[in-house]
């Protein structure tokens, strides 16, 4: 099969992406992309593969086939921390913090301050605790005390140091994966603000939830996955929530959607 | 209550009153005591044992405390009297420490009592003995009149303080409304538990006694010294007044407003805070409780010579101890360090005796090195097959652990011992010369600024600190500044010290006189008696008795705690490897490279492992085939009572090292206090269990 042609707008394109684990096929020619400044809602019901192509895009899984455009050259993700040089901040579902640690050192894991004393190079405590503190504060996010450890924390609260922490190592893409599945309605809220601030700093995010009721409000576009393969592309203007809400469940696009991108010519 | 008594209200000025009477009869009390002490009335110490007039150290100790404990008694008693604000909080923490030194007194008398009891059981119960000494052993059971009384004026002792207890803290009886009754079934008041355990403890303590008195000449040890009745006074004295007055003076704050509890948190919630910040809170609740008991029960705990022993013992386990909490930090486990050990004190001793596959015979440095490089293949062999396949830790190190034993039973067919003196005449020998000394010195001193030029300046601005921001009204609002500049002194005074040390050592190497050649065995430098190195001369000008056998690989394990404590606390590794531990997954999704952790962490401990070997072999110089076998659940168990969580991401270097030092502790406690040997398995069990209850119930307290 041809590669499409790579979108020239784009932050990252993630073309004809398939991924098997063994004989299951998860995504089956998946095409992706996210424009620069841009908010995306990455939707689909329960083990439509949403989780999967963010974890190819992040490294943790291998790609079987298909090609990755970031920042308009062809680059291969192999680890994590490749994603991270490129400047991909992901907030797992899961793997976000270690419970048993300071909110400082979650905060900094992976990329901690340091000084250097001969050939030593020890922890600069100080800045990480006053650095971690500032940094949350400036995206809205209050803490007492840096030195408290995570899990004495509400989910809410993790989810927000998390995200903070995105926020602010975050350079070019931020990947948020069902940031609001556990959170109350208040913090999902905080969770939206925060990805609007994200945006104003000048970065795209990838919104990935079940529940559009979640992310309609912010997000500028919605892909929609269905079963390993894509549903389509639609703006915030083309369609309403309802509308979308539907297409998670039913996995069919509703006739006028359809007429309006045959058009357009952007139907996979 | 107390709130009321500083503001002048009528109805409280009873129990005001009462306390503050309290703390100015502590205070007599304390004074009195410094005079005892400092007098000889009361002996304490070696002059327990021995009458000699001359004041010794534990006296002068406890004199400069209870004088210190005096003024502020008398202090807080004077602060209640005009009504000042912050003599609150003061009367809280005196009737605190109030308890606990009667506590300790009580408990100096319960320990070497409860132990005496047990052994006079265990002997009256053993019928070997009871034949073995015919009628003798059965005669000496009739007591005397005197005795007889004391007993039974003891047991009215224990009989008016359950009554007073039940007394004064019974609580008040509210039944539900709609059940009257039920609140007594579902929770009984915490007040109520309380008062019954102090009164059990002081009621047990009392039968103690007097039931040791009894049997005043019981054959062998059970003696009870009138030392002994007369500290349970004391401590009763301490103790119960300061129990109560605790609980009135903790209550008021309970009740008192949002701010006054923001600002004074009660002594038992401080100190329980304080101690949940560390992860081996339970480590060193036990070392305070094990030291204090063996202290108290035995004169002999305390000598040098014991001390030296005990540490003696497990400094090379120690040392091992450091890398499994490594290891068990990062979620891992290694059951083959035993193995490890084996094969390289064997490879360390063959290579200086058969000679090495390339090398031919090596000195005792070369081998050493090479028998570390084979612990090191070990490690990693354990790593790369764990990260290869991705089987639990567990059974990787179990099959390596009976796989590395095959290594020295198949080396050294027939359970022979193999032994440095069968091949060669005399011990190696190396000639240090005076430069080695003077640059140690000289790097000792380096350390020394460098570590006063890091603590010093923080220590002082804390202290300057506390000065500026006292909230309290009078004299009580500098105590924090006073404690923090008293801290300062110490360390500062610590360090002069050092550099004293260092200087005498380096003049004595500089000058002409001093500066030679000093012959010193090989095995002496891994892990001889520090004496041993410095005897002929005063090489390092130490005041070490003669007795005491003080092993150099005490001060290699207490280098080793302090470097690695470091790397764990203040580095990006040791960062990784809490995160490892805590949440493997999240670890790696912030790019930490968990495996390479992994393996990093396995080759640390048989590195560790490997120098430890060389300690071992340096010691005795033999190796069979069958050595260190079973050390790795030692090893784990000393890990875990310092406070390492079995399921990772939790635990400290000077944990394990608390460890060590209470399995030390224990195993040759035991031995002095005249318990079998044969019961130390057991008494380890009980200690690992209490151990990790008191840890999670601390780790409990920081969640709350």
């Amino acid at each position: 099969m041809e590669y499409k042609q790579k979108n020239d707008n784009a932050l990252v394109d993630m073309i004809d992406i398939h991924k098997y684990f063994g004989s299951v096929q998860v995504l089956r020619g998946i095409d992706f992309h996210v424009d620069r400044q841009e908010i995306v809602g990455l939707l689909g019901d329960n083990g439509a593969g949403k989780s999967t192509l963010i974890k190819v895009l992040t490294g943790y899984h291998s790609l079987t086939r298909g090609q990755i455009y970031f920042d308009d050259e062809a680059v291969n993700i192999h680890s994590p921390h490749d994603a991270r040089e490129l400047g991909i901040e992901t907030v797992h579902q899961d793997l976000a913090l270690v419970p048993l640690m300071s909110i400082a050192r979650n905060f900094w894991l992976g990329q901690e301050p340091t000084y250097e004393v001969g050939p030593f190079r020890f922890l600069d405590k100080k800045k990480m605790a006053v650095e971690s503190i500032r940094a949350l504060a400036d995206v809205g996010i209050h803490i007492r005390d840096s030195e408290e450890t995570v899990g004495n924390m509400s989910g809410g609260e993790r989810q927000s140091v998390a995200i903070g922490r995105a926020v602010y190592f975050g350079k070019k893409l931020l990947i948020l994966d069902e940031p609001t599945s556990a959170l109350s309605v208040g913090e999902t809220q905080k969770v939206l603000d925060y990805t609007i601030a994200a945006k104003e700093k000048g970065m795209s995010v990838i919104f990935i939830t079940h529940n559009i009721r979640h992310v309609y409000e912010v997000a500028d576009r919605f892909t929609i996955i269905e079963r390993g393969h894509k549903l389509g592309d639609f703006y915030k203007s083309e369609v309403t929530e309802n509308e979308v809400a539907d297409m998670i469940v039913t996995g069919q696009i509703p006739e006028r959607l359809r007429l309006y991108h045959e058009e357009n010519g952007d139907v996979a | 209550m107390m709130q009321a008594y500083l503001e002048g209200k009528r109805e409280a000025s009873t129990i005001g009153s009462l306390v503050t009477i309290l703390a100015f009869l502590f205070g007599i009390l304390g004074i009195a005591i410094a005079f005892g002490t400092a007098f000889g009335w009361i002996p304490l110490g070696e002059r327990a044992q021995i009458l000699r007039s001359d004041i010794n150290t534990v006296e002068r100790i406890v004199t400069a405390i209870s004088l210190v404990y005096a003024a502020c008694c008398l202090r807080t008693a004077y602060g209640l009297y005009i009504r000042e604000q912050a003599s609150l909080r003061w009367s809280q923490w005196m009737m605190f420490t109030s308890v606990m030194i009667g506590g300790g007194i009580l408990l100096s008398v319960a320990i070497p009592v409860g132990l005496k009891f047990s052994l006079l059981l265990g002997q009256v119960v053993d019928l070997r003995t009871l034949i073995s000494q015919d009628a003798g052993g059965l005669a000496a059971l009739s007591l005397s009149v005197g005795e007889g009384l004391i007993s039974i004026c003891l047991f009215i002792i224990a009989l008016l303080a359950l009554l007073a207890l039940l007394v004064f803290l019974i609580p008040p009886l509210e039944p539900l409304r709609d059940r009257p009754g039920t609140r007594w079934i579902v929770a009984p008041p915490r007040k109520f538990v309380q008062a019954i355990l102090s009164v059990l403890g002081v009621g047990v303590i009392c039968f103690l006694v007097a039931g040791a008195a009894v049997v005043p000449d019981y054959p062998g040890q059970t003696t009870i010294r009138d030392a002994e009745n007369h500290r349970l006074i004391a401590g009763l004295l301490f103790f119960l007044p300061g129990f109560f007055a605790y609980r009135v003076v903790r209550q008021v704050e309970e009740q008192s407003d949002e701010l006054r509890r923001a600002l004074a948190l009660t002594p038992g919630k401080f100190i329980r805070a304080e101690l949940a910040k560390s992860p081996s809170a339970g480590a060193i609740i036990g070392f305070v409780a094990i030291f204090m008991g063996f202290t108290m029960a035995t004169d002999l705990f305390l000598e040098p010579s014991s001390v030296a022993s005990f540490l003696s013992n497990v400094a090379t386990k120690g040392v091992i101890a450091i890398g499994v909490t490594y290891l068990m930090i990062s979620g891992e486990f290694d059951l083959s360090v035993g193995s490890i050990l084996g094969v390289t004190a064997l490879s360390f001793m063959n290579f200086m005796t058969h000679g090495a596959p390339v090398f031919g015979v090596v000195g005792p440095i070369p081998a050493a090195l090479l028998a570390i490089f084979i612990a090191f293949i070990l490690g990693a062999i354990n790593g790369v097959l764990l990260i290869s396949t991705r089987i639990p830790s567990f059974i990787v190190t179990l099959g390596t652990m009976l796989a590395f034993r095959a290594i020295t039973l198949v080396a050294i067919a027939g359970g022979r011992i193999l032994r440095y003196s069968d091949h060669h005449e005399a011990l190696p020998v190396i000639g240090i010369s005076n430069i080695v000394f003077i640059v140690l010195g000289v790097f000792g001193l380096a350390v020394v600024a460098f570590t006063a030029y890091r603590v010093v300046p923080v220590l002082y601005r804390g202290a300057m600190h506390a000065w500026s921001i006292r909230t309290d009204n009078g004299d009580f609002g500098t105590s924090g500044a006073i404690v923090r500049g008293f801290i300062l002194v110490v360390i500062v005074l610590l360090l002069l010290a050092i550099v004293v040390w260092l200087a005498a050592v380096l003049s004595y190497h500089g000058s002409a006189s001093g500066g030679q050649i000093v012959e010193v065995g090989y095995f002496d430098l891994f892990n001889g008696r520090v004496l041993a190195i410095g005897e002929e001369s005063d090489f390092f000008h130490m005041q070490i008795p003669r007795n005491a056998n003080v092993r150099l690989a005490i001060v290699w394990w207490f280098i080793f705690v302090v470097i690695f404590h470091i790397v764990l606390t203040s580095t990006s590794f040791g960062n990784s490897i809490f995160a490892t531990g805590g949440n493997e997954g999240a670890a790696r999704a912030q790019g930490v490279n968990v495996d390479r952790v992994k393996l990093q962490n396995f080759v640390i401990v048989a590195l560790l492992t490997g120098i430890a070997a060389i300690y071992e072999t340096a010691r005795n110089p033999g190796v069979d085939p069958l050595k260190g076998t079973g050390w790795e659940l030692e090893v784990i168990a000393m890990t875990v009572i310092g406070g390492a969580l079995l399921t990772g991401g939790y635990g400290s270097v000077v944990g394990s090292l608390l460890g060590a030092l209470i399995f030390g502790m224990l195993q040759t406690g035991l031995v002095l206090v005249g318990i079998e040997s044969r019961l130390f398995s057991g008494t380890i069990g009980v200690i690992i269990i209490a151990a990790v209850v008191l840890n999670t119930l601390v780790r409990g307290a920081r969640q709350n």
